[in-house]
């Protein structure tokens, strides 16, 4: 807080102390019969925007159960057709698919639901109100990422179940090593649904074919990391690699060597820290040409 | 409403340095800064022979308190300057203060205080419920839900919505979720409020009461609020104040009473069947005839007939043997002094 700014107590008394408005002499009024009304903190707007989410949830479930039978429906013609062509070797490698079929649900949950919010909230006229609000965009739309990525635990969760008991596979489930590596990997993939929701905010048809990214999801899950080590900068790769280890060989988060859970952060705040600049340079020259918020 | 919704918080809006210096009113009693305050304001769109100057050099203040109404033509810059004082749209030059807070510089700072109803803007969520959605922006708009909860009963009780409060949005009528829309912008306790074309859509009944919230919102809330509208039934029912504007530029600022009063001119309406065109160009030729109704039953004329000149209408039309059947003054409404000083009616599309 800045020492030069007034405290909350300073300039309530400030305001009241106005006069010859019409404001101070009914905010006087207001007051005493309402009480002051108090600041919000980054708590409530964290309350707020997770609680719009579980309400939206919970309230309209036919699009989360839609994504998870849809979900289920593909992998279960990937995993039954791939018995009839390959036998004995996809029954092996089965494990890996899981968990690579796992974090793409994963990544795609967090992708399109971030760049489809930004979307309608476009078409709604409640960008707006997002950007002009005392908080900065920045924690607002962070808020609302982890929302998403929460709500796509819980639907990818159900799906990996799902896949458990299809398959007749066990796999290593600690919950903190799982919910760690998993949800680092798809910051990535959230960075992207940023970067993709500005251009959306820009361009918007172009944002529409974006959403074909996810597609692309797969090549990164199943980027070949120790043949290109380079490719573990790219979003999800590395993330992949250390999952697949994580729920296949049982290795638990503090068993992994820190150079991999530090590039595993630098990673996720990279792409998420890029896709947030993106995001940003699209909305200033939205609002330079005047075409923020049109839809 | 209370100033220190916006203001008296130890959030975000007080971590912003710039609110330091647009501090609200001064404890020795003076008036603070302006709720609004818009210097040669000017944004342009496209480039080259296609460059349209949405706001060209405009400068306008709005005193705390006060309901403005913009007035013009579609296409007339009353968007552009809403967007370019809430920074949603970035202008090319000027400035716009909201209470004292240079909204390029400290935007944080200047949205404490500021939230806006956008022309065709849904502006809320339809799948939440009208009390979800006053809870949720509140706290977006920086207040504590919890510690406004009477002022949103009180709101939702004003706008009527108390019996709708627990229903989903989406299964409002029009008009009620354009009042919703209202509370939702009101919900945060924002002081300044800016509304764009708020009764666009609605049916009369709808727009009629509509008006009449805003209006006693205004009174009994003390909010500054800036209308805008091509809509002069809102304007001339909801401001103090009126400014036109066309083509970017504005081109009247005042209170509604002395635009309607510098614009009334006397006009005398006559309607006779003796009024045929022999007669009306006799008329054009000692008085200034401003309107004429041929094809009206009697047929009618408007004419500029003040103080004594009332008389020489009077004997001008028995000596040209016409026999009134009515005879009525005509009050000038906000449309003609709009005419007036722009030639176009602000129903129409600005050139």
């Amino acid at each position: 807080m800045s020492g030069d700014a007034p405290s909350a107590d300073a300039a309530a008394a400030d305001a009241s102390s106005a006069d010859g408005s019409r404001a101070a002499d009914a905010t006087d009024a207001a007051a005493v019969e309402e009480g002051e009304p108090r600041p919000a903190t980054y708590y409530h707007l964290a309350r707020a925007v997770l609680y719009r989410e579980f309400l939206i949830f919970v309230r309209y479930p036919a699009n989360a159960i839609g994504g998870i039978v849809v979900s289920l429906f593909f992998f279960a013609a990937l995993f039954l057709g791939g018995q009839l062509l390959a036998g004995q070797a996809l029954t092996d490698s089965i494990e890996g698919i899981v968990v690579g079929y796992f974090l793409w649900t994963l990544s795609v949950g967090a992708y399109s639901s971030v760049s489809n919010d930004i979307g309608s909230e476009v078409q709604w006229g409640t960008l707006e109100r997002h950007i002009t609000t005392p908080f900065g965009f920045a924690p607002v739309a962070l808020l609302k990422g982890v929302a998403k990525v929460v709500r796509t635990f819980l639907t990818s969760a159900v799906i990996l179940a799902v896949m458990l008991v299809i398959t007749g596979t066990r796999l290593s489930l600690a919950p903190v090593t799982v919910i760690a590596v998993a949800g680092l990997s798809i910051t990535s993939v959230l960075g992207l649904g940023f970067a993709a929701g500005g251009v959306t905010v820009l361009y918007k048809r172009i944002g529409n074919w974006l959403n074909l990214l996810q597609f692309g999801f797969v090549a990164l899950i199943s980027a070949p990391v120790f043949d290109l080590p380079w490719t573990r900068v790219l979003p999800l790769a590395h993330g992949s690699a250390m999952l697949q280890r994580a729920m296949v060989d049982g290795i638990r988060l503090w068993e992994f060597p820190l150079a991999d859970l530090a590039l595993l952060v630098a990673v996720a705040v990279g792409y998420l820290f890029g896709g947030y600049l993106v995001f940003r340079a699209a909305t200033r020259r939205a609002r330079r040409l005047g075409v923020l918020g049109d839809y | 409403m209370a100033r220190s919704a916006a203001s008296a918080r130890g959030g975000p809006r007080e971590r912003d340095e710039t609110r330091s210096e647009a501090d609200d009113a001064p404890s020795d009693g003076t008036p603070g800064p302006p709720a609004l305050a818009v210097e040669n304001l000017t944004k342009r769109f496209g480039d080259g022979d296609d460059a349209v100057t949405a706001v060209d050099d405009v400068s306008l203040t709005v005193e705390r308190g006060s309901v403005v109404g913009l007035l013009g033509p579609n296409g007339a810059g009353k968007t552009t300057l809403i967007k370019c004082a809430l920074g949603i749209v970035i202008p090319d030059a000027g400035s716009v203060r909201v209470f004292g807070a240079d909204v390029r510089d400290g935007r944080r700072a200047a949205y404490a205080d500021v939230d806006a109803m956008l022309e065709g803007a849904r502006n809320d969520y339809w799948r939440l419920t009208v009390r979800e959605n006053l809870r949720y922006f509140a706290t977006v708009s920086g207040v504590d839900p919890d510690s406004v909860a009477a002022r949103h009963d009180r709101l939702l009780d004003r706008l009527d919505l108390t019996d709708k409060a627990d229903t989903p949005v989406r299964d409002l009528s029009r008009g009620m979720k354009q009042k919703v829309s209202l509370a939702s912008v009101l919900a945060g306790g924002a002081e300044l409020v800016f509304l764009d074309e708020p009764t666009l859509g609605l049916d009369v009944e709808s727009a009629r009461t509509l008006r009449a919230e805003l209006r006693r919102l205004a009174a009994e809330e003390g909010l500054t609020i800036v209308v805008s509208s091509h809509d002069m039934t809102t304007i001339e029912a909801v401001c103090d104040r009126v400014v036109m504007l066309s083509n970017g530029r504005i081109v009247a600022d005042d209170t509604v009473e002395a635009l309607l009063g510098a614009a009334d001119r006397d006009v005398v309406r006559v309607a006779s069947p003796d009024l045929d065109r022999e007669t009306i160009a006799g008329l054009r030729e000692r008085f200034e005839v401003v309107d004429v109704d041929a094809e009206a039953h009697p047929p009618g004329v408007s004419v500029v007939a003040g103080g004594d000149r009332l008389y020489d209408l009077t004997d001008a039309l028995r000596a040209a043997g016409v026999t009134v059947s009515d005879v009525r003054t005509v009050q000038p409404d906000l449309e003609d002094v709009f005419l007036e000083r722009t030639g176009s009616t602000p129903g129409g599309d600005s050139a």
